[in-house]
């Protein structure tokens, strides 16, 4: 799984491609982790080329989201793929993750 | 070292005993073979153009008593006898000339790999006793409940997945744990205990709500530092009416299958137990009439199919019109293939009969 980012006028689109698993979950939060450090806690995680995710997975995005918030922002999922808006479906974590169509309408209403 | 030119044997010794090895010595491959047999070294260097047998031939005869990393040496520089070497059994290669410099560093970094083996065999150890404390979750013996056939069929994955059900008589009937623990091996195996103990724990308070909430709040503490999570299904049935109350925290794949072969999936009332603070679960009521039964399968089935719908049906054809529960709970493990399964894979089936003797 690679990850890669950017920064937008009032957020940072972090995009993961690949398996979200086991293996590249604890990656992930590494990844966010730094960007957060690096000054930016609204993030928007891109799932557009993310077409499986395990429970590692969504406990990443979960972790994700306790540090975004804990550094006064808040993190958004968008372009979720039919698997992984399966997991977050089924575990009630749909309620949590806020997902939008795409990345730039993740935070254009606040 | 087996080297039929007497002075590269003597600059290789020379090498070898000044990186602290204890060198012994063969010009010829017979004679190098039984000196392994005798002295079982840890490295054999072999020339692969002996006098007598072809080295490849001597390291496919080394390798089938000795484990020592094996170094051939050669002037024939080609790719092939490269390869070739490697498939009879060698760990690295070198060709002549070379510098005691390299030879040294090759032979370093073989070692070094071997120190590095002690960690995947504690990783190996690690699974082996995540494994026997997951069997140890599991049900024991089998429970009766009057006019009801109960079965659980569990079938591990090699990295421990972190499923296992639970369940025991209570006074009207039975009480039903089935969870998943985040991530695989040893810590998922570890979170699996303590949920079991703590859902048994909870079992002889009357109000499911109550029970259900001292469970999660002392399940969250314990996850928390762990930033884990685990989805639970709690039920508990009273078997003279066929009522089951429920509480799912991020499950969702506990279906009711009613007698004339319909099915409806329960969805999750919340998250995991341990993933969001603050989180509630509503207390959930369904009624088993006589054929119906209540189906609660793992993720680990799931993930063969494509959707929640086309796993939904496939557990309803799976489940009617068996025999038994035994049956039924058999035959939704072998939705999920037990050669490409990368996850536990778990089923309970607990069905009403329908020739139920009226009291």
């Amino acid at each position: 799984m690679e990850f890669s980012y950017e920064i937008k006028d009032s957020y940072a689109e972090v995009k993961a491609n690949g398996r979200l698993n086991m293996v590249s979950a604890p990656k992930l939060r590494e990844f966010v982790t730094d960007v957060i450090a690096g000054g930016s806690s609204r993030i928007v995680v891109n799932l557009e080329n993310t077409a499986f995710m395990d429970s590692s997975g969504l406990g990443a995005l979960i972790g994700c989201l306790k540090a975004a918030r804990q550094a006064g922002g808040d993190l958004r999922i968008a372009a979720v793929q039919p698997q992984v808006k399966m997991v977050l479906e089924l575990t009630s974590m749909d309620r949590v993750l806020t997902s939008y169509a795409s990345a730039e309408e993740a935070f254009s209403h606040d | 070292m087996i080297e039929d030119d007497p002075d590269i044997r003597g600059l290789l010794v020379h090498v070898l005993a000044k990186q602290g090895f204890e060198v012994t010595q063969a010009g010829a491959g017979l004679p190098g073979i039984e000196e392994v047999r005798r002295a079982r070294p840890d490295l054999v260097t072999l020339d692969l153009n002996l006098p007598d047998l072809d080295g490849l031939e001597v390291c496919r005869l080394l390798r089938e008593f000795s484990d020592a990393f094996i170094v051939m040496l050669t002037a024939r520089t080609d790719e092939l006898d490269k390869l070739a070497g490697l498939d009879n059994g060698a760990d690295d290669y070198i060709s002549k000339p070379f510098s005691p410099k390299e030879l040294q560093s090759r032979i370093n970094a073989l070692f070094r790999r071997r120190q590095s083996r002690p960690v995947d065999s504690a990783v190996a150890n690690d699974l082996e006793r995540a494994t026997e404390v997951q069997q140890s979750l599991l049900p024991k013996e089998d429970v009766r409940v009057d006019g009801y056939d109960l079965a659980g069929a569990f079938r591990p994955s090699r990295n421990v997945g972190g499923d296992f059900y639970d369940w025991y008589r209570s006074p009207d009937g039975l009480h039903l744990t089935f969870a998943d623990a985040m991530g695989k091996g040893m810590g998922a195996a570890l979170i699996a205990a303590t949920v079991r103990a703590v859902m048994r724990s909870t079992s002889r308070r009357e109000d499911l709500d109550g029970a259900f909430t001292a469970a999660s709040t002392a399940i969250a503490t314990d996850l928390d530092s762990s930033s884990s999570f685990v989805t639970l299904f709690h039920a508990r049935l009273d078997a003279a009416s066929g009522t089951v109350n429920y509480v799912d925290a991020g499950h969702g794949l506990a279906l009711h299958v009613q007698a004339g072969g319909t099915v409806r999936r329960l969805p999750s009332g919340g998250p995991p137990v341990g993933a969001w603070a603050g989180s509630t679960w509503p207390q959930s009521t369904l009624t088993l009439a006589p054929g119906d039964a209540l189906v609660v399968v793992s993720d680990g089935v799931l993930d063969v199919f494509d959707s929640v719908e086309a796993f939904t049906e496939a557990v309803l054809l799976a489940t009617h019109g068996q025999k038994s529960a035994r049956a039924a709970s058999d035959a939704i493990l072998s939705l999920a293939p037990a050669d490409t399964a990368e996850d536990d894979v778990t089923a309970v089936v607990v069905r009403r009969l329908r020739d139920q003797a009226v009291a």
